[in-house]
């Protein structure tokens, strides 16, 4: 980047003293050219500084009194609210119990989408049979099957894993039939011509080399579980982060509502860089 | 002696025929064929008949003798594209052929993966991943697994089609030498004329479909078994290159 900013300036800065000022302008102009590669370390440099000005101007607009903090209460304002709500309403409790819903629900989800999806797409006749019926379920939305889910589940546990199930493991089973079809037949035959029987071709080649998306996908679909999370839990719940912000909301307590959706983003966005750092780590080969 | 039987093979997808007429060919023990011609034409779906992974709609295929059945590791598949598996280093990859034999101990297959690597000069690179060495490298690793199998057929896709020249000349010379050493029979297919002529002791020229045999080149009779660069630039090259172009041509029936 700074080496094309210099091919680019120098003949002028030899011109006259007054083109000093223009090579930044000229950079910039660069950075906005389609495509252009960003140069080493200025990404994360890029997404930190944006993160942080969005946030300062926020708290300077709700500082001039711009905003009615009872609509739009300022970064700090929450930041205290959550640090409150940690100490005397178990915020890390409700946290914890709403992060173990999402797991147990995607995990049971993964658990039978992995070997249904794969199982559908590497024999046609069970993709034929169960390929329609997922694909409309997949189009229901989550929220219209809540009254079904009381009425089958009750109020407990079971309605909030079930539901989140439900907006994950349609989506999933399609994800990974998608996985193995695009694991190249190529692999297959290489495995069949050195003498591997079905199950080993399954095991040691197709799921090896659809693993990578796999993992994709399975981070992906870990995100919408949140999503329906929270509407399990405002639906029906005494603990965990949908019911705290909607508790809070009951009184209007902006900051409260917030504070519980930034932690929610929060925990989001840990566990995606969590599980990105663990894709790159395992799939050095990529 | 006959190793390859082709005895009135005829295939079709659905009710798309891609081999209409009789199919026969028979291709001798350690013998190089090269199967030539035009897109489409069907020469690939009879090499992978060979390997059991298409089934002749009628006819029969046999391997000395027997009829093939469900693929094994006697018949070696070399493709164009994805030939080795990124997860696995360039050894993993070549001791993959021996992955799935009891006869072997352990020791035996890493000392087999070793000299097959080594006899594709892949050594320096045991240690890396396919996605790390030449796409060329990558053909070779593919040859070297196939080999460490053990299969005495290797059936090769168009194995040197992404490459560019220099490295392709490279590969022929060398696959020619392997097989010269290792005596194996190959079924190559092609669409370059040059690169059937270089590799084969025999070139089976196809016409576009409905598929049929237009002419069977004997290489050998007319450039002897060995073939080194010198051969490749030399007159009876050249003048069978222009013969066998004048085939493609008239088979192509001007589609070329």
């Amino acid at each position: 980047m700074s080496a094309v900013a210099e091919t680019i300036s120098r003949p002028e800065a030899a011109a006259s003293p007054a083109a000093v000022a223009r090579p930044r302008k000229r950079a910039s102009r660069g950075l906005l050219r389609l495509r252009t590669p960003l140069p080493r370390g200025w990404g994360p440099a890029i997404a930190v500084g944006a993160s942080v000005a969005i946030v300062l101007v926020w708290e300077f607009v709700a500082r001039l009194g711009l905003t009615t903090p009872l609509f739009f209460p300022s970064p700090t304002a929450i930041l205290s609210a959550m640090g409150r709500m940690f100490s005397d309403q178990h915020l890390l409790w409700h946290a914890w119990v709403s992060t173990l819903r999402v797991w147990g629900a995607f995990l049971l989800a993964a658990m039978l989408a992995i070997p249904i999806g794969v199982a559908m797409s590497g024999y046609r006749v069970i993709g034929a049979a169960l390929e329609p019926a997922i694909d409309f379920i997949r189009y229901l939305p989550v929220p219209a099957l809540v009254p079904l889910a009381i009425i089958w589940f009750g109020v407990g546990e079971e309605t909030k894993i079930f539901l989140l199930w439900l907006g994950t493991f349609f989506q999933l089973v399609l994800l990974v039939a998608d996985d193995m079809r695009r694991v190249p037949q190529e692999y297959v035959e290489i495995a069949y011509t050195v003498g591997a029987n079905q199950g080993q071709v399954l095991k040691d080649v197709a799921f090896r080399a659809m693993l990578p998306g796999l993992v994709d996908n399975l981070r992906i679909t870990l995100g919408w579980c949140w999503t329906y999370l929270i509407i399990a839990e405002i639906v029906a719940a005494d603990s965990g982060l949908g019911f705290v912000i909607w508790a809070a909301r009951r009184y209007m307590k902006t900051p409260e509502v917030m504070a519980g959706v930034v932690l929610i983003g929060v925990i989001g966005l840990a566990t995606d860089q969590l599980l990105r750092l663990i894709h790159r780590r395992a799939f050095r080969y990529l | 002696m006959t190793h390859l039987q082709f005895d009135h093979v005829t295939k079709s997808f659905g009710a798309v025929p891609v081999v209409e007429t009789p199919f026969n060919l028979a291709i001798d023990r350690h013998e190089f064929v090269v199967f030539l011609g035009p897109s489409g034409c069907g020469k690939t779906t009879l090499m992978r008949m060979i390997g059991g992974l298409d089934q002749p709609t009628s006819g029969e295929i046999r391997l000395e003798g027997e009829p093939v059945g469900a693929p094994d590791r006697r018949r070696g598949m070399v493709f164009q594209s994805y030939s080795s598996f990124p997860w696995l280093t360039v050894t993993q990859n070549v001791a993959f052929g021996l992955k799935y034999r009891n006869d072997l101990s352990e020791d035996e297959k890493a000392v087999r993966a070793e000299r097959y690597l080594d006899l594709v000069g892949l050594y320096e690179f045991s240690d890396h991943f396919p996605s790390q060495v030449s796409g060329g490298m990558r053909q070779r690793i593919a040859i070297a697994r196939t080999l460490a199998a053990g299969a005495d057929v290797l059936l090769m896709d168009e194995p040197f089609g992404a490459l560019d020249a220099l490295r392709r000349e490279q590969l022929q010379t060398e696959l020619r030498r392997i097989q010269r050493r290792d005596a194996k029979t190959i079924v190559f297919v092609t669409h370059d004329v040059e690169e059937a002529l270089f590799l084969a002791d025999r070139v089976v020229v196809f016409s576009k479909r409905p598929t049929r045999i237009v002419a069977e080149i004997d290489v050998r009779s007319r450039l002897g078994e060995e073939r080194s660069l010198e051969i490749r630039d030399g007159e009876d090259f050249f003048a069978l290159r222009r013969e066998t172009i004048g085939m493609v041509r008239a088979a192509a029936g001007g589609e070329l």
